[in-house]
């Protein structure tokens, strides 16, 4: 049999891995051995594109051609998108209700497209990387995540050309990735905190069981909005008219993100990015960022105690907290998850990593291949259906334990009725306007009978994946009754079936030629780096001549198609320009101390 | 009542987890063999669909009891998932995957009723044929006065901050209440595991009301405490 992958498709970046003999890899990029691919997608023209870090070194000069954190956006209709978002993303002209749509290049797109060329490159990886076609896939989702967001999940890998085998609850996939060479008994608190979304999700572990007892978390609060609160202390140093500028945005968002990342590590950094054509600077320590960002993540706590309360259980009560998620590398986060649970979480795992190995590990259990593991995951929000008045009645309440399904009776309520109307709303509020629409339903082919005496029985399924499916039957005559779903926020099958038939006649599009713009895409970024960086510092005349060649080399090279060529020329400019690289950092973080002193000293 | 009459699962030959008596004969959905259990054909080994009539106890392969066994039903619980989750099945002909789609639900719908012990008796009242009445039951009498007056108070204090002192005594008492009539419930089930005469139903319906009452009374309370603190 095949291998099942396992796929975190995340925010910030996204990840492949399997398992095999008991452990978990991950697959790397062929060309530049990172194990992430960032979940950026750049048009170069109508359906040219380039998928990882060539389309983030794009995001810069052509914001309105690239999508990043592609994510925040799946299963979303235009009434969810923040007034913020609006100006971060190229959308397309909002054109009646349903699905978000982005137009590039003048074609739309969907998000579960650009997810489906996420996974393509995660695909391609595999293939180079290990000669093997990948099939069948887990992907993995915020535990948070509703219905819609899960649907269009696996709209992405069917437009992939992927088999969905299963949708996976990201905490639980860390708790999975944790749980197998740990002590296998306990509670344990899974806190995910990424680009995008946060989880928090509180498992039982008893002899290879994983019983999620409850979920929580916020789909729109992660390392995102802490990058943004970043950019507004940034932009206070541009000119009011060129704030929404996207160009001078994405400049100060890369630069937030390498702030934040560095204040990790470090006390202080110099945060520099150009705009405008200058170059803005400003010194940021660790104890302003947190000062900027504690607020949110505060927010992740009402989350935590509503989980704990769900589980039954106070905050003293745990064994063990993982941590998952690039934002859980921040101290200000562990010290806030130290204080709330009274634990020391646990750290020994990548945070970036761990999901996608947990997936491995469900991925290995599925494939058959070990059975002393067991997952039973939860459904994260309540499910009902709208009835009269506008209420939401309940029919599935939020950490039910998955599959589950409940059946209910309906029937006519005029004579001769032929079709009955459902609305179906996932939240934990009162009335319908308030929750979340799933999808509309329609009963249809009822026999024409007098008001009350028809009797459908309508069964409510959550798979295995937390996806809903509806199934209807007459209970008088035993036939089964045809639904017709149409999805509020999401692609039909016909849809999804018209966007394969399209990307097959595109298939053409030979990866051979992507893989060209992308690496030729990499040379023009250092070659931009490397310009600006000799423009800057004085070079001894040896180095120089041996960066003059490499340069020339790699421009050579960029002239003819031969991808391959242009990676080995990128590395050896790499090479050739790295005792300068080292020597402008020298001075970057001298002069960081230096201006420290001065300040001190005033 | 005792666990040593009931074997664990894993032991058990597929016979034991026999569906009651009176059942008509099952027959394999896949070979047609009619000796089978209730989870796997004994011939084809093949997963097989709960019946449509499956009682909750019966999918434990648990005796019909009130004072039910707490961690053996646990036991049971994932034991059968072990055996029957969907998880397992990922392989296998649609058939099979659906069947372990629906018993695993049913499997998750019953411990969840059953390990609960008010949703556990109201369940046997409607094995019983007795409806615990959602909406339209009439207030338990000695409830009466302590709904009104709750609710009159939770009114005054929607437009007086200042007594919420007072609603949080009440919130005590009604916790107080909720707890006593909870050990009533547990008295009840050691004392009348297999209630089945009228009388008995009748003060299980009576406990179950009560409960349910207070429960949606604290609910509201606690959502105007709630309400204030924000």
């Amino acid at each position: 049999m095949k291998r099942i992958y396992g796929i975190d498709l995340g925010t910030t970046h996204s990840l492949i891995a399997y398992s095999e003999g008991g452990t978990s890899h991950i697959v790397c990029d062929p060309e530049t051995g990172s194990p992430l691919l960032p979940s950026v997608v750049s048009f170069l023209g109508p359906d040219q594109y380039v998928v990882g870090n060539a389309a983030k070194a794009r995001a810069l000069k052509h914001p309105r051609e690239t999508i990043a954190s592609v994510k925040r956006l799946m299963g979303l209709g235009w009434e969810h998108v923040s007034a913020e978002d609006r100006q971060a993303y190229p959308f397309a002209p909002e054109e009646g209700g349903g699905i978000v749509r982005f137009q590039i290049h003048g074609r739309t797109y969907t998000p579960p497209e650009i997810s489906a060329l996420i996974l393509s490159e995660l695909k391609r990886w595999v293939r180079v990387g290990l000669g093997e076609e990948v099939e069948q896939v887990i992907i993995t989702v915020p535990a948070y995540f509703n219905d819609s967001q899960r649907q269009a999940t696996r709209d992405a890998g069917r437009l992939a050309g992927l088999d969905v085998v299963r949708l996976l609850n990201e905490p639980t996939a860390a708790a999975l990735a944790y749980g197998l060479d740990k002590k296998k008994q306990g509670h344990i608190a899974v806190y995910d905190l990424g680009g995008g979304t946060f989880d928090i999700s509180i498992l039982h572990l008893h002899e290879g069981i994983f019983e999620v007892l409850s979920t929580s978390g916020d789909t729109r609060l992660g390392g995102d909005d802490m990058d943004r609160l970043v950019v507004d202390v940034l932009l206070e140093d541009v000119p009011d008219s060129a704030r929404t500028d996207p160009d001078v945005l994405q400049a100060a968002l890369s630069a937030a993100e390498q702030a934040k990342r560095l204040l990790s590590e470090q006390d202080e950094t110099v945060v520099q990015f150009e705009a405008l054509g200058r170059t803005y600077q400003r010194r940021l320590n660790r104890q302003q960022l947190e000062h900027l960002v504690r607020p949110i993540v505060e927010r992740t706590l009402d989350p935590c105690r509503q989980a704990l309360s769900d589980a039954g259980l106070s905050n003293k009560d745990l064994d063990d907290v993982v941590l998952v998620g690039g934002a859980t590398r921040m101290p200000l986060v562990r010290a806030i998850v130290r204080e709330f649970f009274c634990r020391q979480p646990h750290t020994e795992l990548d945070p970036d990593q761990i999901v996608a190995l947990g997936a491995a590990v469900q991925a290995g259990v599925l494939s058959g291949r070990s059975d002393d593991v067991l997952l039973l995951d939860v459904v994260p929000l309540s499910l009902g259906i709208e009835t009269v008045g506008g209420v939401m009645e309940r029919i599935i309440e939020r950490n039910t334990t998955i599959p589950c399904s409940v059946r209910q009776e309906f029937t006519t309520f005029v004579d001769n009725q032929t079709a009955v109307d459902f609305h179906v709303l996932q939240g934990e509020r009162e009335l319908a306007k308030d929750n979340r629409s799933l999808a509309r339903f329609q009963l249809r082919g009822i026999e024409p009978q007098p008001a009350g005496v028809p009797r459908i029985e309508v069964t409510f399924t959550i798979d295995a994946n937390g996806i809903l499916n509806v199934t209807a039957r007459d209970k008088r005559t035993g036939r089964e009754q045809s639904v017709d779903v149409k999805p509020s926020y999401g692609l039909t099958d016909e849809e999804i079936e018209r966007m394969l038939e399209e990307s097959f006649e595109h298939a053409e599009e030979d990866v051979r030629q992507r893989l060209l713009i992308e690496a030729r895409t990499d040379a023009e970024s250092l070659l931009r780096v490397t310009r600006k960086q000799l423009s800057a510092t004085h070079v001894p005349t040896e180095e120089q001549a041996a960066i003059d060649r490499a340069v020339a080399a790699l421009e050579e090279a960029m002239q003819g198609e031969d991808y391959n060529l242009i990676r080995d020329r990128i590395e050896d400019l790499k090479q050739a320009t790295d005792p300068l690289a080292r020597r402008i950092m020298d001075e970057a973080i001298r002069a960081a101390l230096e201006n420290k002193r001065v300040d001190e000293l005033a | 009542m005792s666990e040593t009459n009931v074997p664990p699962l894993a032991e058990a030959s597929p016979q034991s987890h026999q569906v009651g008596t009176g059942r008509r004969p099952l027959r394999c959905w896949r070979c047609g063999e009619q000796e089978r259990s209730l989870l796997f054909c004994q011939r084809c080994g093949v997963i097989q669909p709960f019946p449509e009539d499956t009682d909750y106890f019966e999918v434990f392969g648990l005796p019909r009891s009130l004072a039910l066994d707490q961690n053996l039903l646990k036991q049971r619980y994932y034991e059968l998932h072990r055996l029957l989750h969907p998880d397992r099945f990922q392989t296998s002909s649609p058939e099979e995957r659906q069947a372990s789609l629906r018993n695993t639900a049913l499997i998750n719908q019953a411990y969840r009723t059953l390990k609960d012990p008010e949703d556990r008796g109201v369940y046997w009242l409607t094995l019983h044929g007795e409806a615990l009445g959602k909406r339209n039951q009439g207030v338990p009498p000695d409830l009466a006065a302590l709904v009104f007056e709750t609710q009159e108070l939770l009114e005054e204090f929607s437009q007086d901050p200042a007594r919420q002192a007072e609603v949080e005594r009440v919130r005590e008492h009604i916790v107080e209440r909720c707890a006593a009539l909870r050990a009533r419930l547990e008295e009840f089930y050691a004392r009348f595991p297999s209630a089945a005469g009228s009388a008995e139903l009748a003060e299980l319906k009576r406990i179950l009301s009560a409960l349910s009452y207070l429960s949606t009374l604290l609910r509201d309370v606690e959502r105007a405490l709630e309400k204030h603190s924000r």
